[in-house]
C-alpha cells in the first residue's frame, strides 16, 4: 500500500470560482523522491498543500476526493500527529522563520509537539550538527544569509523529525551555491535515512536527476507521471519547457537515450562528437557579438572605489563602459559588490572616489530622481513596487513623476506585454509572474536609456523566463542599454550579449559572453559544461544543435 | 460573562487609578508600586484573554506584522517629538478587527519597538495605554456605527491626549509630592504641548492614511473571515466531469 | 541606527545569568528605587546600577538614556518644587498670579524634587541594564509556558522589525527610482510620497503574514499542549546571585520596617545620617546587590573563579 493516496482530489480556493486542483489521482511510495513539476499556476503548489492537510485545514474553500496518508483520511488525523509525520520547507526563508534567535528556531516545532526537555534538546543538538548549524547557535536570525536562513528552516523541520519532507521551491530565493547544497542535503536524506521527498520545483536542472520519479502538472491535474528519462521524453514532445537543458539538448537531436546528468552528457557527446565532427573554433560568433563603441555610452564608469560606512569596502577600482542596446549580464557570488554596483549604476549610491556617468551626467551631481528619467530599475521582489490601485494607474504613476505625457504609451505597452485584459486589475491580485511584468511595464513606460535589473529571473518559471529574455532584447535592440545582476548562469548566457564578473569587489573579467563563460569552470550554463573542451563557444541550446548533427538514430 | 470580562476589568482598573488620584488614604500606602502592580496586573489580565481566545495563526502573525510595522513608524520617526504612527495604526488596528486584536496591536508594539527605543519603566505604560487605544477603538465602533470620517479623526485626537494622562499617572505617582489634583494637573499641564503634538500627529496621519490603511485591513480582515468558514465537500456526483476532460 | 539599544552578545558574565536570575536582580533594583525615598539609599542604588552597567559593558548606553531622560528628571524637580507646599524653608515667593495664586518654593520641596530626579535614574538605568544583558528570545522563552501565543507574537514582531526596515528601504529605493523625490514638494506633498511607501510595506507584510502563519501551522503550532525549550543553565552563579539580592530584599524589608529607607522631607529635612546602624544596613543591601557585578569584575580576574561558578 501507497504511503498517500490522493484519489481524485479537486480543490476550489475560498471565493474563488476555478479550481486549483481538478480530480487529481496520484500515489507516492514510502521512500520515494517525487519532483513536482509545472509552471506557474499549474496546481502544484496547491497539491503540496493537499498533502500536508494545510489544505483545506489552513486555507478553507472546498474540496472533493480525498487524500489519505498511511490507509488514513488526511482530514481525521490530528494536528499534532500530522505534524510529527509530515514536515513542510517553503519558497521563501524569510517567511517561515518565527524566533529572533537560531536555536529557538529550531525549538519552535518541538515545543509545539509538547515534547519533554531532554528529548528537545538532544533533537536540537543532532539537527544542528547534521546541517552545521552549531556555530550560529547563538546567531540572530535576521543577521543570515539567505542560503543559511533556508537550513535553518530545513532544520527546524527535520528536528522534529518527519517522516515525509514536502519541500515547495526551496531553492527559488537561494544563490546557485547554496541551492545545490540544499539539494544535496536532501537527497542524503532521501538516501541515508529513508525520508520520503516531495519536492515542488521549477528550476529542474539541479533536482530533475535526484528524482524517482517527475509528475508534471497543467492546469490543476497530473498530465504526465514517470521516471525522469519518460517525463524528459514526454515533455519535450509536448513541447513544454519544465526539462533541464541537457536532457532538453538530447531529447531533441533524437539520442537514444536521455541524460541527466552534465557527466552523462559529456559521455554521450564525445560518442557523437567522435563520428567525425570537428570541433569549431566559433571565432565568427565572438565577432558577432563586440558592439562598436562609437556611440556615446549610457554608462561610463571611471576608476570607481566605494566603501560603506560601517568600513567594508565593497567596490575596488571599477571601470565599465556600457553602449546603447547592450546587453549586460553581472554575475557574482552573494557579496562580491554586485548590488552595490547596480546601486551605484543608478546612482542611488554616490561613488567615494572615481566617477559614474549616466548619460553623461556624474551621479555624485544629480539626485537619484533626476537620474530616474534616464534610468529604469527593476527590483528583485516587484512587490516593493506596487501600490496603485490598477494596472494602468501603475504606469500613468511613473510618467506623472517624470513629467511625461500619455500620448498612448501606456496602452501600447500594457499591449505589448500582455496586460491589456489586466488593465482595471488591482497588481496585487494578479500572480508573480503578472506582477513583474506589471513592474517592468511601470519602468518602461518612461522609455529610458538605461534598464537595470536585480535578480529578475528569481521567482518565475521556465516559460516566463523565456519571454522576459526576449523582451529584454528586443529592449536592447531597440537602443536601450540593459544591466542585470543575476545568479542564473543559463539565463545570462541565453540572452546577454556580454558578461562582467565580480568579484571581492573587482572586475574579474569583462568581455563578450562566449569568452567569459565558455572556458568558466563554475560560471558556466549546463550546455556550456556538457561542450567544456569540445566546443568553447556552445552555451545554449540553439547553439549546441548547431553543432549536432540531427535525427542519430 | 466572557463578552463582559473585558469592558469591566477596564473600568475597574480605572476605577482603582481614579481612586488612587482622589483617595487621601489614612494608610501611608506607596502609590508608585500601586501604580505599577494595578498596570502590570492589568496587561496580565488581559493578555490571559488573548491566550484563552480562540486566535488562529492568520490572526496572531497579522498582529504581529501589524505590531512590527507600527514599531518601525515609531522608531524611524523619533527623531520628531512624539508625532508618531503608532496611535494610529493601533486604532485603525482595532476598528476594522476588533476589540482582542487592537489591544494586542497595541502592546505588541510598545514593547517590539522599545526593544529597540530602550526599554524603560515606560514600557509597561505604554503597553496598557496603546492596547486599550486600540481596545476602545472596537468599542467605538460599536457605539457609534455609523461615526463617518471626522468623528474618528476626533477620536484619534482624543486618544492624544488620554495617552499622555495615562503615561503621567506613572510620572506623578512614582515622583511627584503630595499627590493632589493640583499635582497632577500640573503634570499634565508640563506634557500638554507634548501631548497635543501627539494629537495632532495622530490626526495628521489618519487623514492623510486612514483610507487607504483601513482598506488594506479589510481585504486582510475579509480574506481571514473567509478562510474561517467551514470546509465544503463536493459530492463525488459533480467531481465526475472533469475526467471527462 | 535604531538596532543601537538592540541586545548585543559580547559573551559577558552578565550576559551570561539566567534570565531568571537577571530578571529578579532588575526588578530589584526597580522595587527599591521606588519604595526607598532616602536619599542616600538612592544614591548608593544608583552607584551600584552604574557598577553593573561598567560590568555589561553598557555606560555608552547609559549615557543615550540619560540624554532620554534629562528632561523628564528636569520637569519632576520643577512640578516637585511648584507645586509641594509642605516645606517650611521658604526660599522664594511669587507674586500672586491669576488662577494659581501665589507660588512658594521651599527648600524642601527642592530636595525632594532632587531625591525623585535620582530615583528616575535609578529605574531607568536598571531597564538600561535590562536591554543590555537580557537576551528578547530567553526573555520570551521564560513567559512562553503560561502565554505563548503573546509572547509568540511579540517575538515575532521583534524579529520581523529588522526585515520590515530592510523592506522599507528597498520600497524607498524603487519609488526614488521611479522619479519621487523625497525631499523636495510642500509638507503636504511629501506626506502623499511617504504614505505611499508605508501603504506598499503594509499590503507586502501583510500580505507575507499569510505565508508565516501557514509555516507555523505546518510546524503544528497551536496544535495542542505546548512544552518549554530551555537552554538555559541553572549554574552557580545564579544561585549566589539570587541568593545575594535575596539578601538585600530580605534587608531592605527589614529597613523599611524599621523606617530606615525612607526620610523625613516636610516640614523640615531630616538628618541624612540616620546612625551607624543605617549605614551598615543600608550597606549590606548594597553589598547583595551588587554582587553580581563583583562576580563579574572577578570572574574577568581570576579564570579559576570562573570555572568553579
Amino acid at each position: 500500500m501507497a504511503l498517500f493516496e490522493v484519489e481524485n482530489l479537486t480543490y476550489y480556493y475560498p471565493d474563488t470560482k476555478a479550481p486549483s486542483l481538478r480530480c487529481v489521482n496520484l500515489a507516492i511510495e514510502e521512500g520515494e523522491f517525487l519532483l513536482i513539476a509545472g509552471g506557474s499556476g499549474s496546481g502544484k503548489s496547491s497539491l503540496a498543500r493537499a498533502l500536508t492537510g494545510l489544505i483545506p485545514n489552513f486555507y478553507g474553500g472546498k474540496i472533493g476526493g480525498k487524500v489519505s496518508y498511511q490507509n488514513r483520511d488526511i482530514r481525521s488525523w490530528s494536528r499534532q500527529d500530522l505534524a510529527r509525520e509530515i514536515g513542510m520547507v517553503f519558497q521563501d526563508p524569510e517567511k517561515q522563520l518565527v524566533m529572533t534567535g537560531v536555536e529557538a528556531e529550531v525549538a519552535f516545532g518541538l515545543e509545539n509537539l509538547g515534547l519533554p526537555q531532554d528529548e528537545m534538546f538532544r533533537r536540537v543538538a543532532e539537527v544542528m550538527s547534521f546541517l552545521n548549524l552549531t556555530a550560529l547557535k547563538a546567531e540572530f536570525t535576521s543577521t543570515l544569509s539567505g542560503g543559511q536562513k533556508q537550513k535553518l528552516a530545513l532544520g527546524s523541520v527535520l528536528a522534529m523529525q518527519p517522516h515525509t519532507l514536502i519541500l515547495d521551491e526551496p531553492t527559488s530565493q537561494l544563490a546557485p551555491a547554496a541551492a545545490e547544497e540544499f539539494f544535496h542535503l536532501i537527497k542524503r536524506m532521501n538516501e541515508e535515512m529513508n525520508l520520503t521527498i516531495v519536492l515542488v520545483e521549477q528550476r529542474l536542472d539541479r533536482c530533475f536527476h535526484l528524482a524517482d520519479r517527475v509528475v508534471v502538472m497543467a492546469n490543476g491535474t497530473i498530465v504526465q507521471d514517470g521516471p525522469p528519462g519518460e517525463s524528459a521524453v514526454w515533455l519535450i514532445a509536448n513541447d513544454l519547457p519544465f526539462v533541464p537543458p541537457v536532457a532538453a539538448l538530447f531529447a531533441r537531436v533524437g539520442a537514444p537515450e536521455i541524460p541527466l546528468t552534465v557527466k552523462e552528457g559529456r559521455r554521450l557527446l564525445k560518442k557523437i562528437l567522435c563520428c567525425g565532427n570537428t570541433p569549431g573554433t566559433g571565432q565568427e560568433q565572438l565577432k558577432e557579438n563586440l558592439i562598436d563603441n562609437d556611440s556615446e555610452p549610457v554608462i561610463e564608469v571611471k576608476n570607481l572605489w566605494f566603501s560603506y560606512p560601517n568600513g567594508r569596502e565593497a567596490l575596488r577600482d571599477i571601470n565599465l563602459l556600457v553602449a546603447p542596446g547592450e546587453f549586460l549580464a553581472v554575475l557574482g557570488e552573494n557579496a562580491a559588490g554586485k548590488t552595490t554596483l547596480l546601486k551605484q549604476l543608478v546612482g542611488l549610491l554616490k561613488p567615494n572616489r572615481g566617477k559614474v556617468m549616466i548619460m553623461g551626467r556624474d551621479t555624485r551631481r544629480a539626485a537619484t530622481h533626476e537620474l530616474a528619467h534616464y534610468t529604469g530599475y527593476l527590483p528583485q521582489n516587484p512587490n516593493d513596487f506596487l501600490f496603485q490601485d490598477t494596472v494602468e494607474e501603475e504606469l500613468r504613476f511613473t510618467l506623472a513623476n517624470l513629467n511625461l505625457p500619455d500620448k498612448g504609451r501606456v496602452e501600447q505597452l500594457l499591449g505589448r506585454l500582455g496586460l491589456i485584459q489586466h488593465r482595471h486589475a488591482n497588481p496585487r491580485d494578479l500572480s508573480s509572474g503578472e506582477r513583474q511584468r506589471v513592474a517592468l511595464a511601470a519602468v518602461m513606460v518612461a522609455t529610458p536609456q538605461l534598464l537595470v535589473l536585480d535578480e529578475p529571473t528569481r521567482c518565475i518559471d521556465y516559460g516566463m523566463k523565456a519571454t522576459l529574455g526576449n523582451w529584454l532584447q528586443e529592449i536592447a535592440a531597440g537602443g536601450t542599454a540593459v544591466v542585470m545582476v543575476t545568479h542564473d548562469v543559463d539565463f545570462a548566457a541565453e540572452y546577454a550579449c556580454r558578461v562582467v564578473m565580480l568579484f571581492d569587489g573587482r572586475i574579474a573579467f569583462d568581455g563578450p559572453k562566449h569568452a567569459a563563460l565558455g572556458s568558466s569552470m563554475f560560471y558556466s550554463p549546463q550546455i556550456g559544461r556538457i561542450f567544456r573542451g569540445m566546443d568553447n563557444n556552445v552555451l545554449t541550446l540553439r547553439e549546441a544543435l548547431n553543432r549536432i548533427p540531427l535525427n542519430l538514430n | 460573562m466572557e463578552k463582559w470580562k473585558f469592558p469591566l476589568f477596564f473600568l475597574l482598573v480605572t476605577g482603582l487609578l481614579a481612586f488612587s488620584i482622589i483617595a487621601d488614604s489614612p494608610v501611608k500606602l506607596n502609590w508608585s508600586l500601586l501604580s505599577a502592580g494595578i498596570v502590570g496586573a492589568a496587561i496580565i489580565f488581559l493578555f490571559r484573554g488573548f491566550e484563552q481566545s480562540p486566535a488562529s495563526t492568520r490572526e496572531i502573525a497579522v498582529i504581529a506584522v501589524l505590531g512590527a510595522v507600527a514599531a518601525l513608524g515609531r522608531v524611524s520617526l523619533s527623531a520628531l517629538p512624539n508625532i508618531q504612527p503608532v496611535t494610529f495604526l493601533v486604532i485603525v488596528s482595532g476598528y476594522v478587527f476588533g476589540a482582542r486584536t487592537g489591544f494586542m496591536v497595541g502592546s505588541t508594539a510598545a514593547l517590539a519597538s522599545n526593544f529597540f527605543l530602550g526599554q524603560g519603566p515606560w514600557t509597561p505604560w505604554q503597553m496598557f495605554a496603546w492596547g486599550l487605544a486600540g481596545a476602545s477603538a472596537a468599542y467605538f465602533r460599536a457605539v457609534f456605527p455609523g461615526a463617518g470620517k471626522w468623528a474618528l479623526a476626533l477620536f484619534q485626537f482624543t486618544w492624544g491626549y488620554l495617552f499622555g494622562c495615562m503615561m503621567n499617572i506613572w510620572t506623578w505617582t512614582a515622583f511627584i509630592h503630595p499627590l493632589s489634583w493640583q499635582s497632577f494637573l500640573a503634570t499634565w499641564a508640563a506634557s500638554l504641548w507634548f501631548d497635543s503634538l501627539h494629537a495632532l500627529g495622530n490626526v495628521f496621519f489618519y487623514l492623510f492614511f486612514g483610507g487607504s490603511v483601513i482598506k488594506i485591513l479589510n481585504r486582510v480582515q475579509k480574506k481571514i473571515a473567509v478562510s474561517r468558514l467551514p470546509v465544503q465537500n463536493i459530492p463525488p456526483s459533480n467531481n465526475h466531469h472533469y475526467k471527462t476532460n | 541606527m535604531p538596532q543601537n539599544f538592540f541586545y548585543q552578545e559580547k559573551g559577558l558574565f552578565l550576559q551570561s545569568l539566567h534570565p531568571a536570575a537577571s530578571l529578579t536582580l532588575i526588578a530589584a533594583f526597580f522595587l527599591l528605587a521606588l519604595c526607598f525615598s532616602h536619599p542616600l539609599y538612592l544614591l548608593g542604588l544608583l552607584l551600584v546600577i552604574l557598577f553593573s552597567l561598567w560590568a555589561a559593558d553598557g555606560l555608552a548606553a547609559w549615557e543615550s538614556y540619560l540624554k532620554a531622560v534629562l528632561w523628564l528628571g528636569l520637569l519632576i524637580m520643577l512640578i516637585n518644587a511648584l507645586v509641594n507646599h509642605s516645606g517650611s524653608t521658604i526660599l522664594w515667593r511669587s507674586p500672586a498670579l491669576p488662577l494659581l495664586g501665589q507660588l512658594s518654593v521651599s527648600m524642601e520641596a527642592i530636595s525632594y524634587g532632587a531625591a525623585m530626579g535620582v530615583r528616575l535614574l535609578d529605574v531607568v538605568s536598571a531597564f538600561c541594564l535590562f536591554n543590555l544583558i537580557v537576551h528578547p528570545d530567553r526573555f520570551f522563552s521564560l513567559f512562553s509556558t503560561f502565554a505563548r501565543k503573546s509572547s509568540l507574537v511579540v517575538s515575532l514582531a521583534t524579529r520581523l522589525f529588522p526585515l520590515l526596515l530592510a523592506t522599507l528601504g528597498q520600497i524607498r529605493e524603487a519609488q526614488q527610482l521611479r522619479g519621487v523625490d523625497f525631499s523636495r514638494g510642500s509638507l503636504r506633498e511629501r506626506t502623499v510620497k511617504n504614505a505611499a511607501l508605508f501603504n506598499i510595506l503594509l499590503l507586502s507584510a501583510l500580505e507575507d503574514s499569510l505565508q508565516m502563519a501557514e509555516a507555523m501551522q505546518a510546524r503544528a503550532f497551536g496544535s495542542g499542549p505546548r512544552s518549554r525549550y530551555r537552554r538555559d543553565l541553572f549554574r552557580p552563579r545564579d544561585g549566589i546571585c539570587l541568593a545575594g539580592v535575596g539578601f538585600s530584599l530580605v534587608a531592605a524589608a527589614y529597613n523599611l520596617a524599621r523606617d530606615l529607607g525612607s526620610y523625613t522631607y516636610f516640614p523640615q529635612l531630616g538628618s541624612l545620617w540616620g546612625g551607624n546602624f543605617s549605614m551598615i544596613a543600608l550597606a549590606a543591601v548594597l553589598l547583595g546587590l551588587s554582587l553580581p557585578a563583583l562576580l563579574s569584575w572577578g570572574c574577568n580576574h581570576w579564570p579559576y573563579l570562573k570555572w568553579k561558578i
